[in-house]
């Protein structure tokens, strides 16, 4: 046993020093961070889109600015309110927001809560209101003293006049054709006296209207967004959007409706609950909690996986390095080929649990930081209270000793990581199967494909990690951890006999037909 | 007492027997080399007496225990093939395989650096050893082989790649080990390293044991040899009891230089006698070479044939 320990220790000691087991402690707190804050930062350093309507007709215009006025807004809306919650006591807020009429909030939490969503609202409240301004100044009694100055995010788009000795009376095709420098950066616009880029131009048809009110006709010419930019398709959204709630809105005229009844009552939602005949009677009710339990496996699977993969894989490194360098031999003289097998897998599995327990810890940490956001409120709270973790830790540990077990075996029969890598494909291959499920297992996590893939011993820790949230029956949890725990003992049993032989082997890496001889007949 | 007994020991690969019914016995204190051509069954019947692999049958004994994985803690090895983790320090090397023989890790640490100063490798103790030469590589491997001062030390190709000083360090390496009552086995193709250290030699081909015994007894089992060049008749050598045979004498395979015999000695034998009777019976010499037989013309008498055998094969 001490030598099994002595082998261990080494192992995790030098392994330690590599670089690669830095790279896998960072990866994840760089994976996490920057998702969240390049997410950010790419959302903020957007430039001012800016684009020229031509609308001969005038029908459009005017709505167009108004929709923008209103995402504008609810940008600094939003921003106001996460501004907000940083610096001012929930509790003193709602006695002091400007009153612009009835005041449409109950408590300050709740305000909040819809200054940062998406609320219709809370939006007409804040533009009748006036503004970041306005709510700022009537809060500046609550705002902490230390806070810094509040900064409204940049307009996203902004309508700009045709560039200079562009006629806008040309016929579509000869305006866009006038553009188009324009539009591929070949030419610059002017914006408040200095240069800019044009980013689209949407050019509406004379005759846009003439079809209503029995609904435009397909042959009708269509209205045309240009832009050299199709994957920020906001604006072009937000233009279509707007066109055609003006669109609707003439229609409603034309019918003699009342088009602000209209708009009132499409603002109308029946209520609706989600509800989970699972849980406790009074607490049916399905929250973002019970969203996170239910995607929350999902992301223990990923991270199971790279676990897994990536200290099997560290494994195999290792191992082929003894056998190239024939420091195997040496070894052997001191321990039995048992000992340094167990030593190895249990040197490296510490090596993966330093690296997976810096992770969970970043993970938590992280969560705290953030735990302001309902999102990261709740996780942590799931985190905490379900057996998602220690499912993990089990998972992980089988998962974790089966493919060792199996990697190991490839390693001590090759004498360098090209002829590894040959054994490797297959494996890999079936490696994929439970990240390419891994999405879909949720969605039906007793059905049939998700039970079959749970009884293969080499998908078990993942498709149940995967399953997690659903409850799966008994049967399925015990029988595949038993057959689990079976399966690694056997498979570490033959990669044992193999590995004994293996391990002194020079040259070819052996046949199938020669490793099942030596599983048979272990001298 | 005998430290390694192996009797009547065989091991097959498949067909091929590597090791055949071999017989020897190693005793205490004692330098043993272990000689033979390539393919003659040496780190075979070197990794039988480690357990790391399995006699096909026979018996193997070290230490009266009938494994050597129960008596681990006694044995130091150096394998033929030589190789250590690129990315550790000299001392860790040293005190890791120290450590897995049974020492506790802190003596383990303080015995590393004891022996790497001793045998000038202080300077490199803090290296990590992808920083050391081929042959600075090999003396710490050495030394990581009896880094826990074992009782049996078994050398596989100690001396290969060693520059002539560093061999000279490891010569003395082997003879402090001897001189502190350790036992050690080497196996070796230089024959002036066997006759300078060992007490006794082992010389296997095929298998099979060819020779066991000691230096001088290798070194009479073969006949003396007087080697002289004159243009002179050679009719009253020939007359001499003590002369056994005369053939014109060929250095290393070169055409026979004109005048050049070599003259096959009788057992106990006097050089001098034939000296005396050139005088006498007026033979002028150009050359008069009489030398002891060096383990070397004993090697190539005896494996010779096996040995060009071996390496076409």
């Amino acid at each position: 046993m001490i030598y099994i320990l002595r082998v261990a220790l080494r192992e995790f000691a030098e392994n330690v020093k590599t670089k690669g087991f830095w790279i896998g402690i960072l990866i994840v707190p760089i994976l996490i961070t920057a998702s969240v804050w390049v997410g950010n930062l790419l959302e903020r350093t957007k430039p001012t889109r800016h684009f020229v309507l031509v609308d001969p007709a005038g029908h459009f215009a005017g709505p167009v600015d108004e929709a923008l006025v209103r995402i504008d807004a609810r940008a600094v809306l939003q921003e106001l309110g996460t501004y907000l919650r940083q610096h001012v006591e929930p509790g003193k807020l709602l006695q002091l927001l400007p009153d612009s009429g009835a005041s449409p909030f109950e408590s300050g939490e709740e305000a909040l809560g819809r200054f940062t969503g998406e609320d219709d609202v809370a939006l007409d409240w804040f533009v009748k209101a006036g503004g970041a301004e306005t709510v700022l100044a009537a809060l500046q009694v609550v705002l902490d003293p230390e806070a810094p100055p509040f900064v409204a995010p940049r307009p996203a788009f902004r309508r700009v006049e045709l560039p200079s000795g562009v006629d806008p009376n040309l016929e579509p095709e000869a305006l866009a054709q006038a553009l188009k420098p324009y539009l591929r950066g070949e030419g610059k616009i002017e914006v408040d006296g200095a240069p800019a880029e044009l980013f689209s131009a949407i050019l509406v048809p004379a005759d846009a209207l003439t079809n209503i009110p029995s609904g435009p006709a397909s042959a009708a010419a269509p209205i045309q967004y240009w832009s050299t930019n199709l994957a920020d398709d906001d604006l072009s959204n937000e233009v279509e959007r707007s066109i055609n709630e003006e669109l609707h809105r003439r229609a409603f005229e034309e019918y003699s409706v009342s088009a602000d009844e209209v708009r009132r009552i499409q603002r109308f939602e029946a209520p609706f609950t989600e509800l989970d005949p699972k849980k406790e009677a009074g607490e049916e009710q399905v929250g973002l909690a019970d969203k996170i339990r239910q995607w929350a496996p999902v992301g223990f699977v990923y991270f199971l996986w790279l676990a897994v993969f990536m200290n099997a894989q560290m494994l195999l490194n290792n191992m082929i390095e003894e056998k190239s360098n024939r420091l195997v031999e040496v070894l052997l003289s001191s321990v039995t080929p048992s000992e340094l097998m167990l030593g190895k897998l249990l040197g490296i599995a510490a090596v993966g649990v330093t690296v997976i327990a810096s992770w969970v810890v970043y993970l938590l940490l992280f969560l705290e930081y953030k735990a302001e956001a309902e999102w990261a409120f709740e996780l942590l709270r799931v985190l905490k209270s379900t057996g998602l973790v220690p499912m993990f830790v089990v998972y992980f540990a089988l998962g974790y000793l089966l493919y060792a077990g199996v990697f190991l075996t490839i390693g001590s029969v090759c004498n360098t990581l090209k002829e590894a890598q040959n054994l490797m494909m297959p494996i890999m291959v079936i490696m994929m199967v439970p990240l390419v499920t891994m999405e879909f297992i949720p969605k039906d996590p007793n059905g049939t494909v998700a039970r079959v893939l749970s009884w293969i011993p080499i998908y078990t820790p993942f498709v149940m990690m995967n399953r997690a949230a659903a409850d799966p029956p008994l049967v399925d949890r015990a029988g595949t951890l038993v057959l689990l725990v079976a399966t690694t003992v056997l498979v570490l049993a033959m990669c044992g006999r193999i590995f004994r032989v293996g391990v002194l082997r020079t040259g070819q890496p052996p046949k199938l037909v020669e490793l099942l001889r030596w599983v048979r007949n272990s001298t | 007492m005998h430290v390694l007994e192996l009797e009547r020991v065989t091991k097959l690969f498949g067909d091929f027997r590597a090791v055949d019914e071999l017989d020897f016995s190693v005793g205490e204190g004692t330098i043993t080399g272990f000689l033979g051509p390539n393919g003659a069954g040496k780190t075979t019947t070197i990794r039988m007496i480690l357990g790391i692999l399995k006699p096909t049958s026979g018996r193997i004994s070290v230490f009266g225990a009938p494994s050597a994985m129960e008596v681990r803690e006694r044995i130091g090895y150096l394998p033929e093939e030589k190789g250590l983790y690129k990315k550790m320090k000299c001392w860790a090397i040293l005190a890791y395989f120290a450590s897995l023989k049974g020492m506790d890790r802190r003596s383990a640490k303080r015995r590393a650096f004891e022996l790497l100063e001793r045998y000038g490798l202080k300077d490199f103790a803090e290296k990590r050893t992808e920083a050391l030469s081929k042959g600075m590589g090999q003396k710490v491997q050495v030394l990581s082989a009896i880094a826990h001062d074992p009782d049996l030390a078994i050398l596989d190709e100690p001396f290969s790649g060693l520059d002539p000083v560093n061999q000279q360090v490891l010569e003395e390496v082997i003879r402090d080990l001897a001189a502190r009552g350790k036992t050690v086995l080497f196996s070796t193709h230089v024959m002036q390293h066997a006759e300078r250290l060992c007490d006794r030699i082992l010389l296997l081909a095929r298998g099979g044991k060819l020779f066991d015994g000691t230096v001088p007894e290798a070194l009479a089992s073969i006949p003396r040899r007087v080697r002289i060049e004159t243009d002179d008749d050679l009719r009253p050598l020939r007359a001499l009891r003590d002369v056994v045979a005369i053939e014109p004498w060929q250095k290393d395979g070169d055409a026979a230089a004109r005048g050049a015999f070599e003259l096959e000695l009788a057992e106990q034998a006097d050089p001098q006698v034939i000296l005396r009777t050139c005088f006498e019976t007026g033979i002028r010499l150009r050359r008069f070479d009489h030398a002891d037989p060096t383990l070397h013309e004993v090697f190539v008498k005896l494996v010779g044939h096996e040995a060009r055998e071996a390496s076409f094969r």
